[in-house]
């Protein structure tokens, strides 16, 4: 086909060397033929152009023969040095198709040193960061020069890039011969009635988006039912921290698409049973927490329009087939129930179903609702591993109204009823929403504070007034700044905070100095700002407790008691004026819930650092030689909830503190000496001669560890397997702060 | 693109370590998920769907050339 051209390669290597040809060769057609007769020339000509030349080029030529030479070198590498195919995917690499990209890297690998292409990809992945093939051979590189966590950086990043089934796989595979990452490990069990294997590298994606390191266990196909019965299954031996259990509808109903909605009535509650007995034989010997999918299909209703006008649809028989499948799940310990039909309504593209790949590979989940049904997993994982973050930090303008309310006004900032500006109002009330279960918004603005607040108290459209924030600073201070006093004065650790802020700079500025901080993109269009947080699933709980419903007030009368605090005279003084009160009682089934999620969040006061699933703690409160003790505590300017909790192992002869936490809320009033006096009274009254503890040191528990030490206890000089303090009931009792009156509900 | 390019990038091979012999045999990774993956991802990439009996037999490079060119499906061999 190159005959077709007249001129000879010569004559046109002979064109490019003219001044005149370098920026503007004669045409297309003769460039292009060149590139396909001597890539060599053409690659010596796009490297010998500087960039302004480079610039006067059209952008679609420079990539087309990019391309060509890119395809030359990757058939025939030998054709040019490795240094000059190099150098095409430094200076044009963000130019190439991923498949073009892909194959001139492999062809530029040299044995012995791959650094100048990792530099070169590097450039080029500046300029296109999510080209598949740039970030396959990046990360090929990296993992090839033993770097392990930017290899995995980059897979993680080429998944996002192109989340196709095929790429996933890829991204999988080539992780398996990574060695483990040192992340926090998670291990998830999948039992299902159909093929779940292809959701296993979406899972594992969205796992180690939030840092952990999954280990994923699929059970063999369609062994749920045996599965579940414990005793030898492979689930049993692999012991997850959470299970998921998807089972289809057509396989628990065979019949669906024949039978009638009252059929379907009678058999679909039979079935459901059928899922509730598995459910409660698996949580009765795993300590796991259980998913478990709710029913959904693919398949209309045959009955089409008329169905509902001839009794209940089939569409109304699966709902309410979903309640009673919900409800039995409540009835069990640590048993969600998973609504498939939201999580499937939420994706943006593709079928929920292929029915191909029903038919060939047994899969009832199509491919492109993979990615939805793996970031729902995440909301229950992200909690289960102790990564909720309790505390949104906002900006102001163009965050939680449009405009700049400096330059703006009061009045001329876009929040209201309708668009522009009703984008912003929906966004607060889902804010609203989230710190009525619990989480903690605080601003973060660069602002005058007067202008900011005339808006917050007396704009008529702000659904967050000054009492929705647990925290402010609005002032001309840097945002990170702002961000260590905001911990400070929340006495929260700044990986407890998600940032929200409309400005590209900031967060940069944020993530580069903070990256403890999560800082998620925020998109350009306010109208999304809202499905951005509801994605996040490091703001989600597996339980909403009392103290969460009321966690912002209790900020609020914190700041109250700070303020106090600087008219008191004397620490003392200003302790004794709060009127602290401590109710101190044993666990009970309403209130484990919040014992487990005060062992599981806090990491401040912590001795030992041992966190504990709910069926263990129901366990131990059942046993008559543990003891979990509780104290609630109030004061004058309302109700902290229950704070603190201690897990006590009492013998004859000593009691023992497995461990004991106190939520940072409190920190600084004396709660945990009230408590540990309790626990000392109670273990003398029983006639035990000794208080034992441990303490195990971590990055954050610093203000836990004199604990002992400053309340009579020893160190136990003859144990060298870890830190462990004694105390001799008998000696000088620990003594309960003066200024805390403590009530002992245990009558112990 | 050709069908050794999709495979070279689905496997992380080599463009050039792929033959008409390259089979679900010889390649480890290549097992029953990647077969119905490589599938959906040759369906997508020439705009085709393969029959049952086809996708069956689509176990080596060389049947998948053949079934591709069956469907009227051409490309560059590169």
């Amino acid at each position: 086909m190159h005959s077709a051209f007249s001129a000879s390669s010569a004559e046109l290597r002979a064109q490019l060397t003219t001044a005149h040809a370098r920026t503007a060769p004669s045409s297309d057609a003769a460039l292009t033929a060149l590139a396909a007769l001597d890539p060599a020339a053409i690659a010596a000509w796009l490297l010998a152009l500087d960039s302004d030349e480079a610039a006067a080029v059209p952008r679609a030529r420079v990539a087309r023969l990019a391309a060509s030479v890119a395809e030359s070198i990757a058939a025939s590498p030998t054709i040019v040095p490795v240094t000059t195919a190099v150098d095409i995917i430094e200076r044009y690499g963000h130019l190439l198709s991923p498949e073009a990209a892909k194959d001139l890297a492999f062809a530029a690998r040299t044995v012995d040193d791959d650094q100048g292409l990792a530099v070169a990809l590097d450039g080029a992945l500046e300029r296109a960061p999510a080209n598949g093939g740039l970030l396959r051979a990046a990360a090929d590189i990296a993992a090839a020069r033993g770097e392990h966590s930017r290899a995995h950086d980059l897979l993680s990043r080429l998944a996002r890039a192109e989340p196709t089934l095929a790429t996933m796989q890829y991204v999988r595979g080539a992780r398996s011969r990574l060695p483990r990452s040192g992340a926090q490990p998670v291990r998830i069990a999948l039992l299902s009635s159909f093929t779940i294997d292809s959701l296993v590298p979406f899972v594992d994606l969205e796992c180690r988006s939030i840092r952990l390191e999954p280990e994923i266990h699929v059970a063999p196909f369609n062994t749920w039912e045996r599965e579940s019965h414990g005793d030898g299954s492979s689930v049993h031996r692999f012991d997850p921290h959470i299970a998921f259990l998807s089972v289809a509808v057509d396989d628990l109903l065979p019949g669906l698409s024949t039978c009638s909605p009252r059929d379907l009535a009678s058999d679909g509650a039979a079935a459901v049973d059928r899922l509730l007995e598995a459910a409660a034989r698996f949580v009765s010997w795993s300590p796991a927490v259980l998913v478990v999918h709710g029913l959904h299909t693919a398949f209309r209703d045959p009955l089409g329009p008329a169905g509902s006008r001839h009794g209940p649809s089939r569409s109304e028989v699966m709902a309410s087939l979903n309640g009673r499948l919900a409800e039995g799940l409540r009835a069990l310990p640590r048993a969600y129930w998973l609504d498939m039909t939201e999580v499937l309504v939420r994706r943006r593209s593709g079928a929920i179903d292929n029915p191909k790949m029903r038919h060939l590979a047994s899969m009832r989940i199509g491919e492109h609702a993979l990615g939805e049904v793996a970031a729902a997993y995440l909301q229950f994982i992200a909690p289960l591993t102790g990564r909720t973050r309790k505390c949104i930090v906002l900006d102001l303008d163009n965050t939680l109204w449009g405009g700049i309310v400096g330059e703006d006004g009061p009045h001329g900032i876009r929040l209201g009823a309708t668009s522009p500006g009703s984008e912003f109002r929906e966004f607060q009330e889902y804010l609203l929403a989230l710190s009525r279960r619990g989480v903690l918004l605080a601003i973060n603005s660069k602002n005058n504070a007067a202008d900011a607040l005339e808006v917050i108290r007396s704009h008529e459209s702000m659904v967050l007034r000054e009492n929705a924030f647990s925290a402010m600073r609005i002032n001309w201070e840097s945002k990170a700044s702002n961000m260590i006093a905001l911990a400070e004065e929340l006495n929260l650790g700044l990986d407890s905070f998600v940032f929200l802020d409309d400005s590209e700079k900031e967060r940069a500025l944020i993530r580069q100095a903070l990256p403890q901080v999560l800082t998620p993109e925020l998109p350009r269009d306010p109208a999304r700002y809202r499905e951005t947080v509801e994605a996040l699933a490091e703001l989600h709980v597996l339980t909403i407790t009392d103290e969460d419903h009321s966690r912002t007030r209790q900020y609020i009368e914190r700041r109250e008691r700070e303020q106090l605090r600087v008219v008191a005279q004397t620490p003392d003084e200003y302790l004794e004026s709060l009127e602290i009160r401590a109710e101190i009682g044993t666990a009970s089934d309403r209130t484990l819930p919040r014992v487990q999620q005060l062992f599981q969040r806090t990491n401040q006061f912590n001795l030992t650092g041992r966190r504990y699933e709910l069926g263990v703690l129901a366990a131990k409160a059942a046993q008559s030689d543990w003891r979990i003790y509780t104290a609630q505590v109030s004061d004058r300017f309302g109700d902290h909830g229950l704070v603190a909790t201690a897990l006590v192992r009492m013998s004859t002869d000593a009691w023992l503190i497995d461990n004991f936490v106190m939520s940072c809320r409190v920190i600084g009033y004396g709660v945990e000496d009230a408590l540990l006096a309790q626990i000392g009274a109670d273990a003398l009254a029983a006639r035990a001669e000794r208080l034992d503890g441990e303490i195990i040191a971590s990055a954050k528990n610093a203000p836990a560890r004199d604990f002992y030490s400053r309340n009579h206890f020893t160190r136990d000089a003859d144990r060298d397997d870890g830190e462990w303090w004694r105390h001799t009931l008998t000696g000088e009792p620990i003594a309960p702060p003066h200024w805390i009156r403590t009530r002992s509900l245990n009558g112990a | 693109m050709a069908p050794e390019s999709l495979l070279a990038r689905m496997f992380g091979l080599p463009r050039r370590s792929i033959t008409d012999a390259t089979s679900n045999a010889t390649v480890a990774a290549w097992d029953s998920l990647a077969h119905v993956t490589l599938i959906l991802e040759l369906e997508e990439a020439y705009g085709i769907s393969f029959a049952a009996e086809e996708t069956l037999s689509m176990t080596d490079v060389g049947s998948i050339k053949r079934v591709l060119r069956s469907h009227g499906v051409e490309w560059d061999e590169a």
